[in-house]
C-alpha cells in the first residue's frame, strides 16, 4: 500500500471526499480558501456576541438577562475555537481580535453589500445595529436558525479540524437560536409585544436571507471543488426559509 | 508563534530496507515546547541547494517512552527522506517546530473504549504513538490494528508490534493485510478495497463497539475506508484521520535562489512607515516577506492572517517594485493604486519604501 502508483493529488482526493488534517498538508490555495472561511466565521461570532452585548441590559427579566449574557460569552468563547485552529496557520490571536472593533454597527437603513468591508469578514447581517429587545430576539432567532443550516454545512467541510470544531459548538448555538425563540414566544403573546415583533420579523428576514450569499455563485464551485462546501447557497437558502417559515407561522407571526 | 528549534540526533537505526526510526533530543530550554499528545507530528527544515524544504513526520513514540521518535520512509525522489536515510547521522542537528496536529482523541483513564486503526505503509507512525498511549494510559480500553503493507519485508515495527501485542494480551488486536504475499487466510492478501472491508467487519471487526477510527496511509486507501466506516453506522466525528506524510505538498517557503545570488549581497533596502514613524532595514531578497522583516526589525507591523486572506497587513509601496505571492484580499483598485499585503509581499528591487500610513 504505499508504492507511488498509490498516491493521488491532493485535488483529486478532495474532489472525492477526502479530508485534510493539518496546515502541513494543506496546498496555497486551499489554505487562502480555509483562512477566508473560518475569518468570516470568527469575525461573524465575535461581532455576533459584541452586538449582543447591550441586550443583556435591555433584557426584560432575570431569565432573559441570562439566556443573553450566556450568547455573548458562548459566542466568543466559539470564535475562539477557530481562531485557534488559524493560529495554527500562523494567525496571531491577540492581533486579530484587536484588529477590528466587534461591536461597530452601520446605520440601521442604509444596505451593507454583501461583500466584505474591508478586513473585517464578518457576514453582512452582522453590521447592522439591533435597536431593543424585541429586535435583539428576532434578529438572533432568525440569524441563529441560518446558523444552524450553515453549520450543518460546515460539519462536511474537508478540513477535518476545522469539521470537529464545528461539531462541537453546534448544539451551543442551536441552543442560542432557541433561546432567541423563547424570547420570541414570550414576545408575541400580548397584541403590542406582537405588532414589534413582527416589525423586527420583516426588518430582519431579507438581511438574514442575504447572508446565504447569491444563486450561482463562482465561489461556490471553487470552494466545492476543495471539499469545502457541498451544498449550494439556493439549496441552503431554502432550507432555512421552510425552517423559518414554519417556526413564524406556528407563533403566529408571519 | 510556532518557531524552529534545533534538535539533536541521538540515535538512528533502520526500522527496514527503505525507513528510518531517528531518536532526537531537544536542548533543555525547549523540552517544554516538545512535550507531545500522542499522534501529533514534528515538521523539519533543510535547505536542499539553496531551497528550503519543510517536511512533517509524525512521532512514534508513546507519551511514555520519555523520548522524541520519529519514522522516515524513504519516497523515490524525495530530497528530505532520502537524505535521512541516507546521511542523517547520530550527533546531527535538526532544526524542528514544536508538535503540531489533531490526530487524536483525549485520554480517558477510567475511559473503556474500543479503537479501530487503519495504517498503510508508513502511516503506522502515528498509530503506534496512539496505540502505545491507549493501551498503557486507558487501562479498560481496547485496540484493534489493521495494517497494509506490500509484503512482510516492508513493515514497519514489526517487532515492536509483536511486542504490543504479548504484552497487552487480548487488548491488542492485529491483522496485516500484503498486496503481493500471500497469508493463510485470503481475507489478508491483497489490497483494502471495499469488499475487503464488509467481509472484516463481517468476520473480525464489530463495527458497532467502535468508538473512534483511526485512518492514516495513502490518499486512495483513506477514502475507501472512510467511505466503509459510514457504510456501517460510523459518523464522521468518530473517524480521524491523518494524512500520509509522502503526499505533502513541501510548502517550500523561500523560493529557490541560487547560493551565489544570495551570498552577494542581493539584498533590498526597505523603508516602512508605521505610525508616523520610518525605519530603514535590509533584509534579504531570497523570497523572505516584508512583512517579516518588519517584525524582526522590532517593528510592530499589523497583521493577522499571514496567509493573503485578512488584509490587516495592508500597506501601500510609494516606491520600489515588490511581488505578492497571494492575495485573497485586495481589489484589483486596490492594488493598481499601490496597495500590498505586506505578508505576502516579496522585494523585486534594490529599494522599498513603503507605508501602513497611506
Amino acid at each position: 500500500m504505499t508504492n507511488e502508483s498509490d498516491t493521488m493529488s491532493i485535488e483529486d482526493y478532495l474532489a472525492k471526499g477526502g479530508k485534510l488534517s493539518s496546515p502541513e498538508n494543506v496546498p496555497v490555495r486551499y489554505r487562502a480558501e480555509l483562512m477566508r472561511l473560518m475569518s468570516s466565521f470568527v469575525d461573524s461570532e465575535l461581532a455576533g456576541s459584541a452586538g449582543f452585548a447591550d441586550a443583556i441590559n435591555q433584557a426584560p427579566g432575570i431569565r432573559e438577562r441570562i439566556a443573553a449574557s450566556r450568547i455573548v460569552l458562548e459566542k466568543a468563547a466559539h470564535a475562539e475555537k477557530v481562531l485557534d485552529l488559524m493560529s495554527d496557520f500562523g494567525t496571531d490571536k491577540a492581533k486579530y481580535n484587536q484588529s477590528h472593533d466587534w461591536s461597530a454597527r452601520g446605520p440601521r437603513d442604509t444596505h451593507v453589500d454583501t461583500r466584505r468591508q474591508g478586513g473585517d469578514m464578518r457576514l453582512s447581517v452582522f453590521h447592522y445595529p439591533l435597536s431593543g429587545w424585541a429586535d435583539a430576539c428576532v434578529m438572533n432567532a432568525l440569524m441563529g436558525m441560518a446558523t444552524v443550516v450553515q453549520m450543518d454545512e460546515m460539519t462536511g467541510v474537508s478540513y477535518a479540524p476545522l469539521a470537529d470544531v464545528i461539531r462541537e459548538i453546534a448544539p451551543v448555538e442551536k441552543r442560542h437560536m432557541e433561546l432567541g425563540l423563547e424570547g420570541l414566544e414570550r414576545l408575541a403573546e400580548g397584541d403590542e409585544g406582537r405588532a414589534a415583533v413582527k416589525e423586527a420579523v420583516a426588518y430582519w428576514y431579507p438581511r438574514v436571507a442575504e447572508t446565504f450569499g447569491a444563486a450561482g455563485s463562482d465561489r461556490y464551485d471553487r470552494l466545492a471543488k476543495l471539499g469545502l462546501r457541498h451544498t449550494t447557497n439556493e439549496d441552503l437558502l431554502a432550507r432555512w426559509k421552510a425552517d423559518a417559515d414554519a417556526r413564524l407561522a406556528e407563533l403566529k407571526l408571519a | 508563534m510556532s518557531r524552529f528549534h534545533p534538535l539533536e540526533v541521538t540515535d538512528i537505526h533502520k526500522e527496514t530496507r527503505d525507513a528510518v526510526v531517528v531518536t532526537l533530543a531537544p536542548r533543555a530550554e525547549d523540552a517544554a515546547a516538545f512535550d507531545f499528545t500522542q499522534g501529533q507530528y514534528l515538521t523539519f527544515r533543510r535547505e536542499f541547494d539553496g531551497e528550503e524544504l519543510r517536511r512533517s513526520y509524525s512521532i512514534c513514540a508513546g507519551l511514555d517512552e520519555g523520548v522524541l521518535k520519529v519514522g522516515i520512509k524513504r519516497v523515490d525522489g524525495g530530497a528530505f527522506s532520502t537524505w535521512a536515510n541516507e546521511e542523517l547521522k547520530a550527533g546531527d542537528v535538526l532544526d524542528a517546530m514544536p508538535p503540531m496536529g489533531k490526530f487524536y482523541t483525549p485520554i480517558d483513564p477510567s475511559a473503556a473504549k474500543s479503537y479501530l486503526g487503519f495504517a498503510g505503509g508508513s502511516g503506522i507512525t502515528p498509530l503506534l504513538s496512539i496505540i502505545k498511549t491507549v493501551l498503557t494510559r486507558e487501562p479498560n480500553s481496547t485496540f484493534t490494528l489493521v495494517y497494509a503493507n506490500r509484503q512482510m519485508g516492508s513493515i514497519m515495527f514489526r517487532e515492536e508490534l509483536e511486542d504490543i501485542k504479548s504484552t497487552y494480551l487480548g487488548r491488542f488486536s492485529l491483522i496485516h493485510i500484503l498486496e503481493t504475499e500471500s497469508q493463510d487466510i485470503d481475507l489478508f492478501t491483497g489490497r483494502i478495497d471495499a469488499e475487503k472491508m464488509d467481509a472484516l467487519f463481517r468476520l473480525w471487526i464489530d463495527a458497532e463497539s467502535v468508538d473512534t477510527a483511526f485512518i492514516c496511509g495513502p490518499e486512495p486507501m483513506m477514502l475507501t475506508i472512510a467511505e466503509s466506516l459510514r457504510k456501517h453506522g460510523l459518523s464522521d466525528g468518530q473517524i480521524k484521520f491523518e494524512l500520509f506524510a509522502s503526499s505533502q505538498p513541501g510548502r517550500a517557503k523561500a523560493r529557490a535562489v541560487s547560493k551565489e545570488a544570495a551570498s552577494a549581497g542581493n539584498t533590498c533596502e526597505v523603508s516602512v512607515t508605521l505610525d508616523g514613524g520610518t525605519r530603514t532595514f535590509q533584509m534579504p531578497k531570497d523570497g523572505s516577506f516584508i512583512l517579516d522583516a518588519a517584525l524582526d526589525n522590532k517593528m510592530d507591523a499589523p497583521y493577522a492572517c499571514k496567509a493573503g486572506v485578512c488584509s490587516t497587513c495592508r500597506a501601500k509601496v510609494l516606491e520600489g517594485e515588490v511581488e505578492m505571492e497571494a492575495n485573497h484580499a485586495l481589489e484589483d483598485y486596490e492594488v493598481r493604486a499601490g496597495y500590498v499585503l505586506s505578508c505576502q509581499c516579496i522585494p523585486l528591487s534594490d529599494k522599498v519604501v513603503l507605508s501602513y500610513d497611506e
